[in-house]
Formats: C-alpha cells, sequence, structure tokens
C-alpha cells in the first residue's frame, strides 16, 4: 500500500515538472516568412527566421563555445489522391556554426556546408543573419507539377554538436531544446 | 509474462548481461580512442548502460528475493546465508562510499585545478597584447583608408575602377570596393585574380556609416588568417550625387596573424574550458557514480552469489544431518574441495559410510539372531517336554506349546505376568505354582515331582528347573509322566497277573481232580449220614477251584495281550448288538441314545468285551444297591488337540463310585462289589489304551456313574 503512494506521488511530480519544463521552453524558434518565388526558370525560396536564443545559450556562445545551428527543407507531395499521407522527394539540411572571437570581438558564422564564413560585430546582427533565406534554389527536376507540392522548413539548435560535456546536460533540459516546428512555405 | 517469468529463471539475464558489457566495453574504448565518434555512439552507450543496469538490478532483485523465499521457508542455511551477505553488503557500501566520496573530491579539485587565475589573467593580457599589436596599424590604415575615400571622391565615377586598382597596388590591399549606402556594389578591385565577387560588407557597417562613423575591425578570413576590414564613407561630390561608401580588406603581417590566432585559440579554449568545468564536473562525477552503482551492485549479486556458494556445504551437510538422523544412513554428500567444508564433508560421508557398516552388521547379528531364536522356538515347539522360563521378578517369559497341552491351559495371556498369577485363575495348578515358588528360592538346580489334581484327571509331571546364566532367570522343564507310570503300573500287574495265572493255575486242576476222587472214593465207604457232608464239602472245593480257575482266567486274559485285529466296524451296530445279549431280563433298562453312522477302526471282539464290562459292572452296581437297572450310553465326536476324537458315555443310575476309589478304580483289584476279581475295568482301560484312547469315570449329581471313553477317530469312507 506504501509502496502504491510513493509511485503515485513520484508520477505527479513527473508530470508536474514536465509541465513546467514545457511550460519554460515555450520560447521557441520561429519562422517569420516563408515565401516561393518563381523566376524565370526556377523557383526559390525566402524566409526570414527568428532565433530567440536563451541566456543559457548566448552566455555558452560568449565563452567561446561554438553553437550549431541547422535548417531543415523538405518537398512532400501527396502519395495519392485518395490518401492523406505525404512522401518526401527531396530534402535538404544546412548547417550553421556560430561562436565569438575574442581577438577580433566578431561573432563568426560558419556554413559548415561551403566553409564560407562571415563576421559580425553583435550577436544579434549575426542571428539577423543566419535567419535570412534570400532565394535557396530549389530543385527543377521535383518542381515540375509544383501545384500538389509542399515545401516545408524548420530550424533548430543542434544538440548533438555540442561538446560532450555539454551535450548530456543538454539532452535533458529544456534550455537547450530549442527548435521551430515544421512550416509550411507559401507558394506563389 | 510467461516469457518474462522462463526469462527471469534462465541463466539467460546472466548471458545477456555478460554480452552486453562486453560491447560496452568495446564501444567506450572506441570513443576513448576517437572522441568524435562518441557523438555518434553516444545513445548506443547510453542505451546499452541503462539496460544493464536494469538487467543487473533485475537480477540483484531476484536473487534478494530468492534468499527472501528461503528465509520465509526456513530452508537450512537461510538464516547463515542473509548474515554473510549483509556483512558483505555493509562491507562493501561503507569501503565503496568512502572510495566514491574521496574519487568525488579528487575529480572537482583536478578539474578545478586546470584553471588558474594567473593563466586567465595571462591569457587576457596576451588578448589585449594583440589587440594593441593590432591597434597600431589599425589606425594607420584607418587613416590611409580615409585617404582613399579622399583621392576616390574628387574622381568621378566613371574612373574608380581605375583608381581603385592603382589604390590597391599602392595600399597592398587584399581588396577594395566601393558601395552604395543601399548594398549595392558600385566596383571593385581584388588582388586575388581566383576571386570576383568581393566580400560584402554586413549590415552593422553599413549601419554604423550611415552614422557617420567609420568602421576598422579584425575579422578572420576563410582561411583562419586575419584581415582588418575598413569601411569609409567617401565624401560627397555634390548635394545630389548618391552617398558611397570604401569598403577595404587589409592583409595582417603574417607574423602577427599567426600570433593573434595562437593567442586567439589558446584564450577561446580556455574560456570554453573553464565554461565547462561545471558540465564536466558533473558528466564525470555522474560516470562515476554509474559505475559506482554498477559495481556495488554486482558486488551485492556477487556477495549473494558467494555466500550461497560458501553456504551450499553447510545446506548440504545440515540436510545430511537431518537425513541421518531420520535414519537414512546411505546419504553421501558430494566432496567440494580441499578446504576446511571439504574436509568435513569427507568426514561426514566416511561417518555414514562406516553407520552403514554398522547398521548392516547389526541387521545382519540381528537376522541370525532372529533365526536362532526361530530354531530354537521350532525346537521347543516339537517338543514333547514343557519349557517354561521365568525371570528374576518371577514373571513368565517363554513357554512352548507342550507345556501349555501337557498344564492343559493356554499359557500365551500369562506371559510378562507373574508366574504367582496362574495359581489363582486355574486351581489344579496350585501344587505346581506352590512347589515351583519354593524351588526358585534356591540358587542351584532341582527337580520334583508334582501331582495336578484336577478336576477330571490326575497328572503327575516331572519339574527340573536350571538356573539361567547371569541370574536372569530360570528355565524349568516338565514332562507329563502320568502315562509312564501308569504303564509301569500296568507291566507290573501284567507280571503278578501272569505270574499268578501260572502259578495258581497248575495246582487247581489236581485240587479239583482229588476233590472229585474223594468224593467218588469215600462216597460208598461213608455211613449214609456222613455221606451228605462229603459231598458238601467236595462240592465247597470244587466250586471253590471253578471259582479260582475263573479268577485265574481272568489274571490271564489281563496279562496277555494279543495284537488287536482292526476293522472298520459300524459302532451303533456293536453297540446294539451287546444290548441285544442283556435285554432277555426285562428289569434291565439298557438305551443307546444316539442313532448317528460312525463307522470306526477297532477290534470287535475286544471292544464288545469293554462294552461287556461297563454294562455289567453298571447293573452289578445297580443291582447290589438294589435300584432300577437303567443305561444310556451315548456317542459324540468331539474336537480334542486339533484331533477328532468318538466319545462314548456308559451312564449308570446306581449308587456311584466312592471318592477314594476313584484314583484306583481302573486298577486291578480295586472294586467295590461283593463278588468279583476288581479286573473288570482294568482290562476296559487296557483295550481302550491298546486302541490309544483315554478312559475316566465321573460321578453324577445325585447318584450314578459315567464311564466317558476317547477313541481316536479314524473316519473310513462308508
Amino acid at each position: 500500500m506504501h509502496a502504491c503512494v510513493i509511485v503515485k506521488r513520484s508520477l505527479i511530480y513527473l508530470s508536474f515538472l514536465l509541465l513546467s519544463n514545457i511550460a519554460q521552453g515555450a520560447e521557441h524558434i520561429s519562422i517569420l516568412y516563408a515565401q516561393v518565388t518563381k523566376t524565370d526558370t526556377n523557383y526559390s525560396l525566402s524566409a526570414t527566421i527568428y532565433y530567440p536564443l536563451s541566456p543559457r545559450i548566448i552566455e555558452a556562445i560568449d565563452h567561446g563555445v561554438p553553437i550549431t545551428f541547422y535548417q531543415e527543407f523538405q518537398l512532400l507531395e501527396p502519395f495519392n489522391i485518395y490518401w492523406q499521407w505525404q512522401q518526401n522527394v527531396w530534402s535538404r539540411t544546412v548547417r550553421y556554426q556560430l561562436r565569438y572571437h575574442a581577438l577580433s570581438k566578431q561573432y563568426i558564422l560558419l556554413s559548415l556546408g561551403t566553409l564560407q564564413r562571415r563576421s559580425f560585430p553583435s550577436l544579434d546582427i549575426a542571428l539577423d543573419d543566419l535567419g535570412k533565406i534570400e532565394s535557396l534554389s530549389l530543385p527543377p527536376k521535383h518542381l515540375i507539377n509544383s501545384s500538389i507540392l509542399t515545401l516545408q522548413l524548420r530550424s533548430g539548435v543542434d544538440i548533438h554538436a555540442l561538446p560532450t560535456p555539454m551535450r548530456l546536460g543538454a539532452l535533458i533540459s529544456d534550455k537547450w531544446q530549442i527548435k521551430s516546428p515544421w512550416v509550411d512555405a507559401t507558394w506563389p | 509474462m510467461n516469457f518474462i517469468k522462463r526469462f527471469s529463471s534462465s541463466p539467460l539475464p546472466y548471458y545477456a548481461l555478460g554480452l552486453l558489457l562486453l560491447a560496452l566495453t568495446y564501444l567506450l574504448s572506441a570513443a576513448t580512442q576517437d572522441s568524435s565518434k562518441l557523438s555518434d555512439i553516444f545513445y548506443i552507450i547510453f542505451g546499452l548502460g541503462l539496460t544493464a543496469l536494469v538487467l543487473l538490478i533485475g537480477i540483484l532483485i531476484r536473487a534478494l528475493h530468492g534468499l527472501y523465499r528461503d528465509f520465509k521457508d526456513k530452508k537450512p542455511g537461510s538464516r547463515l546465508t542473509i548474515r554473510l551477505v549483509s556483512l558483505f553488503v555493509l562491507l562493501i557500501l561503507v569501503s565503496t562510499t568512502i572510495v566514491y566520496s574521496f574519487s568525488v573530491h579528487f575529480l572537482h579539485r583536478g578539474i578545478d585545478n586546470w584553471f588558474d587565475v594567473k593563466i586567465e589573467q595571462a591569457l587576457d593580457d596576451a588578448l589585449e597584447l594583440s589587440r594593441t599589436a593590432l591597434g597600431i596599424r589599425v589606425r594607420t590604415l584607418l587613416k590611409q583608408t580615409r585617404m582613399m575615400s579622399v583621392v576616390l571622391s574628387e574622381v568621378p565615377v566613371s574612373e574608380f575602377n581605375t583608381n581603385l586598382r592603382d589604390l590597391t597596388q599602392l595600399s597592398g590591399a587584399v581588396e577594395l570596393s566601393v558601395w552604395t549606402m543601399e548594398g549595392q556594389l558600385v566596383t571593385s578591385s581584388i588582388q586575388n585574380p581566383n576571386i570576383i565577387v568581393p566580400n560584402r560588407p554586413n549590415e552593422a557597417i553599413f549601419r554604423q556609416l550611415k552614422q557617420q562613423q567609420d568602421y576598422i575591425g579584425l575579422d578572420p578570413s576563410d582561411d583562419e588568417r586575419l584581415q582588418l576590414r575598413a569601411a569609409v564613407q567617401i565624401p560627397s561630390q555634390g548635394i545630389e550625387s548618391e552617398q558611397k561608401m570604401l569598403h577595404v580588406l587589409f592583409p595582417v603581417n603574417e607574423r602577427l596573424s599567426s600570433l593573434g590566432k595562437t593567442v586567439e585559440d589558446a584564450y577561446t579554449q580556455y574560456r570554453e574550458l573553464s565554461y565547462l568545468r561545471k558540465p564536466l564536473g558533473r558528466v564525470f562525477t555522474l560516470t562515476l557514480s554509474l559505475i559506482v552503482l554498477l559495481t556495488v551492485l554486482a558486488s551485492i549479486w556477487f556477495a549473494i552469489w558467494i555466500s550461497r556458494r560458501i553456504v551450499q556445504p553447510l545446506q548440504a551437510l545440515a540436510d545430511g544431518t537431518q537425513s541421518v538422523a531420520t535414519g537414512n544412513y546411505n546419504t553421501q554428500l558430494t566432496t567440494t574441495g580441499h578446504d576446511e567444508i571439504g574436509f568435513l564433508v569427507r568426514s561426514f560421508n566416511q561417518m555414514t559410510f562406516r553407520l552403514t557398516d554398522a547398521r548392516d552388521a547389526t541387521e545382519l547379528s540381528h537376522l541370525k539372531l532372529e533365526e536362532q531364536t526361530n530354531y530354537l522356538a521350532a525346537v521347543l515347539g516339537s517338543l514333547s517336554s514343557g519349557v517354561i522360563t521365568i525371570d528374576k521378578k518371577n514373571s513368565l517369559k517363554t513357554a512352548n506349546i507342550a507345556s501349555s497341552e501337557i498344564l492343559n491351559i493356554d499359557l500365551s495371556p500369562h506371559l510378562e505376568r507373574p508366574f504367582d498369577m496362574l495359581e489363582t485363575q486355574h486351581q489344579h495348578l496350585q501344587s505346581f505354582v506352590q512347589i515351583l515358588s519354593k524351588a526358585l528360592a534356591n540358587k542351584t538346580s532341582w527337580q520334583h515331582q508334582i501331582e495336578l489334581h484336577a478336576e477330571l484327571q490326575h497328572q503327575t509331571l516331572m519339574c527340573r528347573g536350571t538356573p539361567l546364566p547371569n541370574n536372569t532367570g530360570w528355565v524349568i522343564v516338565f514332562d507329563d509322566v502320568t502315562s509312564l507310570i501308569q504303564a509301569q503300573r500296568d507291566i507290573a500287574w501284567g507280571e503278578v497277573a501272569r505270574r499268578l495265572a501260572h502259578e495258581i493255575k497248575n495246582p487247581l486242576t489236581p485240587i479239583q481232580l482229588s476233590a472229585e476222587r474223594l468224593q467218588s472214593k469215600y462216597m460208598p465207604l461213608l455211613p449214609p449220614d456222613q455221606t451228605d457232608l462229603l459231598r458238601k464239602l467236595t462240592k465247597t472245593i470244587i466250586q471253590q477251584v471253578d471259582a479260582m480257575k475263573d479268577m485265574v482266567n481272568d489274571f490271564s486274559d489281563y496279562a496277555k495281550s494279543p495284537s488287536l485285529q482292526l476293522d472298520s466296524l459300524p459302532l451303533d451296530t456293536l453297540i446294539h448288538e451287546v444290548i441285544t445279549l442283556y435285554q432277555s431280563n426285562s428289569k434291565h433298562t439298557i438305551t443307546l441314545k444316539e442313532d448317528m453312522a460312525l463307522v470306526l477302526k477297532l477290534d470287535s471282539n475286544r471292544f464288545r468285551q469293554v462294552l461287556h464290562n461297563l454294562i455289567k459292572n453298571a447293573i452289578d452296581a445297580s443291582e447290589e444297591a438294589n435300584m432300577p437297572v437303567t443305561i444310556d450310553i451315548g456317542y459324540s465326536i468331539i474336537k480334542k488337540t486339533t484331533l477328532d476324537w468318538v466319545e462314548l458315555k456308559v451312564r449308570d443310575y446306581g449308587p456311584g463310585i466312592p471318592d477314594d476309589m476313584m484314583n484306583v478304580l481302573f486298577e486291578p483289584y480295586a472294586t467295590s462289589k461283593v463278588s468279583g476279581t476288581g479286573l473288570g475295568l482294568a482290562i476296559v482301560k487296557k483295550i481302550v489304551d491298546e486302541h490309544q484312547g483315554t478312559v475316566r469315570a465321573k460321578n453324577h449329581d445325585p447318584h450314578g456313574t459315567c464311564i466317558i471313553i476317547h477313541i481316536p477317530l479314524k473316519r473310513v469312507a462308508p
């Protein structure tokens, strides 16, 4: 009987803890704008992503810890007319590493794909730049029947790229798990 | 559920745990060798570790439950196991807690030791120094850039390209570009011919320039070398002309850049490490705690296992001892090792082996004893002599069959009871018990002849008593010598009769002849008055001689014992034949009561004589007493000493037999009659004896006698 009471109370505490964590982690990365535009020959995506970093992440960046962000894109098309299931026809992930360069007092944004880097004197500007997606070319071969396609994008902090000692903490802490939900881009 | 039960009760969890630990060791060693792998296999390691932990906890719970169950069932050895396990667990917890506390302490101290205020300050200073070193150049380059902007401000836009190229050459800049304040490229000059598109200044620079502030700053290039970025507004050429900016990228001295990079890397690394100090400590503590937890759990499980292992032989010994206590001496335990417990187990096995041997020997001797007892009992049972044993407390211990037959009682209910009680329950044994009680007071062997006076018969016993070894009691052997004494008497009487007949019979004929000659010779010579006297005298002599002849013949009959001529005869016919001879006298009433067809093996002549003698005796006795002659004859079949007998009764209603004659009734010359030789009943007894029977007499109330004859029944099929 006593054991049952303990288990019951533990479950209540656990659910309370989880709920409170969800409430605390309400500050998510949000995709403010996502629009597919048609150029002469191709479609391209323009989007604006807002990165409201938590003080914990800002502190880590200021202490020289590189933070990796990812931006995922995927093109979906319906499996068939009658079935609402969608299949992924194309997907791409772009990763950026943001770190503070102490000597130059600059925030360096490194594209892990192209290895291009850009410097910014403040974190906000760096994040603004990170969140600005301009004319991302979409693959033409998948866009023949663009009317039935859905383009989705999302972004977040890649906690698996964190230094090992921080990873375990980041895995169990909601302060590090910031990411946006999938958002559909608007088609022209 | 079934699967879980089967899985938990089998050795599979141990194999699974072993495999998991092996896999964990391999993955951890792989992750240690290449730290980049850790991030990939982190979840696998974590998952495997967690599974191993859960499995270990499960195994431990199972082992603890087993211990609890054994304790609850009060299995032998469970208390000792629990005590050992408790001790081990206490030892493990105390030692592990101490080691764990010190480890955590040293771990945190070790991590803290990595960081030093002086080093931090030195790195800060080095960074500042680098900035300062670069600052001089920064200022120079800013001036230079401003001068270039002034130069550009004086030429038209169309000539910017040429001028830029010249300025690039002159200033040694990597890249010069002119931008509108809206961020559109006007023109550019790049030293590296491979680069076509100039580096775009970021929005912050545009914003700063819009606020009339020039920009100069360090900027790490793509190849991680330092470069200086300067941006200034090109002074306006006219009011309506568009505002432009000059953006210049200067290279930094290679040596300075390299030193700056080193300082920057060291500073960043130190800052990162310093920042990671707490998470690192947490991760190390967590890892250590997990390892300690795993070790403690594994140690507790091992403690349970080793305790069971230690207690197992003791438990087996306890079981074995219990088994021996219940009488199973064949218990043999498996030898465990060469330690003290193994020695104990071997000693136990030796003990049970010897006990088994001893038991077998005892059983064998018991068997032999039983055989001997049975043999003795068979011998005693087959003896015609009665054998009884009496212990020193005068209790009857043993009695053979013959003893019961001789004493005419069943002695088995009297076994283990005081011997004196026989006297109270059986009156005819009074003299037997009294004489024996007196004799038992002696310590030496003795012999006595004891007379038993039963209601129907008298017995003479010859008793011999011998003390048993170690004064444990007496063995008494007795024989019924009644028949023997009787036989001796019979022989003596036979001899007397034979001699008497021989000695008397011979002179009788000359006496009779002489008396007849005296009568015939002297009768004519005597005067007539004396002839009657002579006739009387000679007649008396002749009559008496005849009477003596009859008597001698009787003696002769008694003395001679011809062999029996046995024939199968119907008893009723025989009796009827004899009765018919006496029915001529109307005063005699002789009746055969039974009419059962019974065929016996008898000597008809001699048995007729038995019946004649008995009937004649009855008639004589009744007539002498002036009583009516009424004789009832009857016979029946009785069972006596496992044999069937014919009981023949001849009953009269005469005066009966005087008590003083009862003992000698069947002996010669025992008669109460006025006339007769006294041999009638003696002959009856002799003939009955020859037929292996018995005869006895019994008086009836108020008067009358019954002669009872027992003849063994040898039935012949009709």
